[in-house]
């Protein structure tokens, strides 16, 4: 049990906007008709009738969930449930910036080391007590404190001390300048509890838009509009997450009316949405990823030559349109992503798509007789497709690829993704690209996968990290792409896409690149005509 | 010397060509077991001829070409990668049957020989080796299977050596029995008196008794061989991708099953009509070595 656990944990930590994509085993029920009408007799549609000049109430789709506590939850569906339940300090928007949440305003001092931060008036939870700034203090020790072992010890690990300032002013203060501290801040788990709470595991005590109304597992999870809520209450009346461990059948509701709103579409799923008639489909670029990356360590990939010949031997416009279906974005060998657009940059050129000089570069590097290599990936999300097409592609400048698909609890195991030499490792989308750069491009990161160091490199990320001056950090970020894409470990072929569909009455919804952090609090559904 | 009554039984058990004939006859007598037949015979043939009946390789991929349904062009349409599915299923059935063909044939060799073994020798031997079996047989096949898999990881041999694992229990239970039941027989009884070394009593004296039941066990078990391959391929676990699998195609094409149904229905139609057929082939051939055995 405890390896198992292991195993898997560095994955969970990553990101589960991957795992939310995940196409789960199962048997799904046979498609109805395609443009069949939403059912009107479901008792949610009787209610949505009923209601006193309400937004209705919104069904929404999700894998079931495991957890509830905020400080252990992953899972979209987790995410989401709790980002309606709770509040967080700071949260972020569907254009990626920062918006203010339960912290109304802010200050940062010159040095960029002391933030100072105003909460709003008039915020009760659900179990009638007021916040008081004790809440948030307690909430973040407990995230940081070294012995509760909590997932978010080490993003905390900077705070230095983290005080009452006021009578609704909290300050914190941090041993050195961070520029993306308001985006740690706004990080999944940092929702604001009330101080001491002992529950939150079996409890939903939050200050948020909804209050539970009851949690059947793996059924529902029944919330009704807080009438409270300090920002006004929500546009919606109520909001059901309805739980399907199957993708497939949770389109097929949405088809069939059983659901208002699906945030986890595959793309032949969504494919299949796109012309029904009643459903409005919405695409969201997301910074998650596909990286196929070669170990620097030891051969054939200590000579950079290979790499760059696998660059070059990868036709990846006929891979997004294979694997991808079109969807998403084209990589650029880089974890920064079109999703960043202060950092993205296209300066450098990507190596031409050369069967030839890729051929011949593998022979500079003396595999001008053939190259063997052993291609290991998790057997799900499309990754089998694209080392299917990668191994005929590459197949043309003679490499030989032996394809192995395994269980994600083989890949992300021990001897798995960090020692295999060639292999294909899902990244979850993060709302800023430093992350990427310090845990699997820095030498001796924790999932360097790829076992590289290259000092420029360091330098480069070491500055991104610090530096205060966005143009500086912009630079620095453009250097970092052209070594990648020069000389680095990683072929990106696409950046995946976040892909939804909901009833075409939905009104005011704005889906974000990790699904559960959308904002369902200005959205309704308008008066069925 | 030998009796004659003895040696009569021994040549009847030796010179088994007129009885297999009459086996055949029955077994294409009844339009079930013909038909199953027919269905095994077919995909044999494909298995043999496949390279030449197949319009493209199996793992071509013609991007423009995705997603096609099924017309002159493509047979069967193609799939999410721009693969012919006709010519996937046509080259597929030489992976299906040579894997479930091989481990069975694994199985029944092992299973054989220690059942043969096992039932002659009777006594301590008998007993460690068949509940060593039964604690094997206690488990599904399939979860023991995977249990395997798991730990030694997927590959073509690993499957092969599953496959032979998971049989071997049953057919070694079958074989034994039908040894307990002959064992005392007096061509034995001579054979063993005569001082025939232990390795003829087994497999020139034993074995003829064990054939009828061996063979029908044996088509069964190839039976259940298919679907295991299958399954396999289509949990992950048995022959990688790009390998036209039928089950990994299965498992492929039900990511996409919104899109390009018919990337599923083919493989798994042939999956079924495999199965099905060598089940009918099985039956009969336990009927009509029944009615052979009758007969005689």
């Amino acid at each position: 049990m405890t390896t198992t656990h292991r195993m898997t944990r560095p994955w969970r930590a990553l990101g589960w906007v991957l795992a939310g994509l995940v196409v789960l085993a199962g048997c799904a029920p046979p498609a109805p008709d395609a443009g069949t009408p939403p059912a009107i007799d479901t008792p949610a549609a009787t209610d949505r009738a009923t209601a006193p000049a309400g937004g209705g109430t919104l069904r929404v789709s999700a894998f079931p969930i495991s957890q509830i506590d905020p400080a252990f939850i992953s899972s979209d569906a987790e995410v989401l449930i709790a980002n309606h339940v709770y509040d967080y300090l700071v949260d972020i928007d569907a254009e990626n910036n920062i918006a203010p949440r339960l912290a109304t305003e802010w200050t940062v001092s010159e040095d960029g080391r002391v933030y100072v931060f105003t909460l709003a008036e008039g915020v009760l939870f659900h179990d009638g007590t007021p916040l008081s700034p004790e809440d948030v203090v307690w909430t973040f020790d407990r995230l940081r404190d070294p012995a509760g072992g909590l997932p978010t010890v080490d993003l905390y690990a900077g705070i230095e001390a983290i005080e009452v300032t006021g009578e609704r002013e909290v300050t914190f203060t941090l041993a050195e300048s961070n520029p993306f501290f308001l985006y740690d801040l706004s990080d999944n788990h940092a929702l604001i509890l009330r101080e001491g709470t002992t529950d939150a595991a079996s409890v939903f005590n939050g200050t948020g838009p909804f209050t539970v109304v009851e949690y059947m597992p793996e059924d529902r999870l029944v919330m009704r509009a807080n009438p409270d809520y300090f920002g006004g209450p929500p546009a919606l009346d109520g909001l059901e997450i309805i739980f399907f461990s199957d993708q497939t059948a949770a389109a097929d509701a949405l088809r069939g009316g059983q659901i208002d709103l699906d945030m986890d579409l595959s793309t032949p799923l969504y494919e299949s949405l796109r012309e029904v008639e009643g459903i409005t489909t919405v695409e969201a670029a997301t910074n998650a990823f596909a990286a196929v990356r070669l170990r620097m360590d030891r051969e054939p990939g200590s000579d950079p030559r290979v790499m760059q010949a696998l660059k070059m031997a990868t036709d990846r416009e006929a891979i997004f349109q294979l694997v991808q279906q079109g969807y998403g974005a084209i990589g650029r060998d880089s974890p920064i992503g079109p999703v960043y657009a202060e950092a993205y940059s296209e300066d450098t050129p990507l190596p031409p798509y050369d069967v030839e000089a890729a051929r011949a570069l593998l022979a500079e590097a003396g595999y001008g007789d053939g190259l063997s290599l052993d291609l290991h990936l998790p057997n799900t999300l499309g990754f089998p497709d694209l080392a299917v097409v990668l191994k005929e592609q590459w197949a043309m400048a003679g490499v030989d690829v032996e394809v192995l698909a395994e269980p994600e609890s083989v890949y992300y195991g021990e001897d798995g993704w960090l020692e295999v030499n060639l292999g294909i490792t899902g990244w979850g989308h993060r709302p800023y690209p430093q992350f990427y750069l310090e845990v699997m491009l820095a030498c001796g990161a924790i999932w360097n996968e790829a076992h590289w160091r290259d000092e420029e490199l360091d330098a480069l990320i070491d500055i991104a990290g610090t530096t205060l001056d966005d143009a500086e950090r912009a630079e620095a970020y453009r250097e970092v792409q052209r070594i990648l894409i020069e000389r680095g470990p990683l072929l990106v072929p696409y950046f995946f896409p976040r892909l939804a569909a909901h009833r075409e009455d939905l009104v005011g919804f704005a889906l974000k690149p990790f699904s559960g952090r959308t904002d369902l609090r200005g959205v309704s559904l308008a008066a069925a005509p | 010397m030998v009796t004659p009554e003895l040696s009569s039984d021994v040549v009847a058990q030796a010179e088994p060509e007129p009885r297999l004939r009459g086996v055949f006859r029955r077994l294409f007598a009844r339009a079930s077991s013909a038909i199953g037949t027919g269905v095994f015979l077919t995909f044999v043939l494909l298995a043999v001829v496949g390279p030449w009946v197949a319009p493209y390789e199996a793992n071509q991929q013609i991007a423009a070409e995705a997603r096609q349904p099924p017309s002159a062009r493509h047979l069967f349409g193609t799939d999410t990668l721009g693969r012919d599915v006709f010519s996937r299923v046509v080259l597929g059935s030489r992976d299906v049957l040579s894997l479930a063909g091989l481990g069975t044939l694994l199985a029944v060799a092992a299973g054989t020989a220690i059942g043969l073994l096992s039932g002659y020798l009777g006594g301590w031997a008998d007993e460690v080796i068949m509940r060593l079996f039964d604690s094997l047989l206690a488990l599904p096949a399939m979860l023991l299977a995977l249990l395997f898999l798991g730990s030694i990881g997927p590959s073509r041999p690993s499957v092969l050596l599953v496959i032979a694992l998971v049989y071997t229990p049953i057919v070694a239970r079958v074989v034994r029995s039908v040894v307990l039941s002959v064992k005392g027989k007096g061509f034995v009884e001579a054979a063993r008196l005569q001082g025939e070394p232990l390795g003829h009593i087994l497999f020139a004296e034993l074995l003829p008794s064990a054939m009828p039941a061996l063979a029908v066990e044996a088509a069964l078990r190839f039976s259940y061989a298919i679907f295991l391959v299958a399954s396999l391929g289509f949990l992950g676990l048995g022959v990688q991708p790009p390998s036209p699998d039928w089950g990994l195609m299965v498992k492929e094409a039900r990511a996409a099953v919104s899109q390009t149904p018919w990337a599923l229905y083919y493989p798994a139609g042939a999956i079924a009509a495999l199965v099905v057929g060598v089940n009918l082939m099985a039956d009969g051939l336990k009927r009509a070595l029944r009615s052979t055995a009758e007969l005689r």
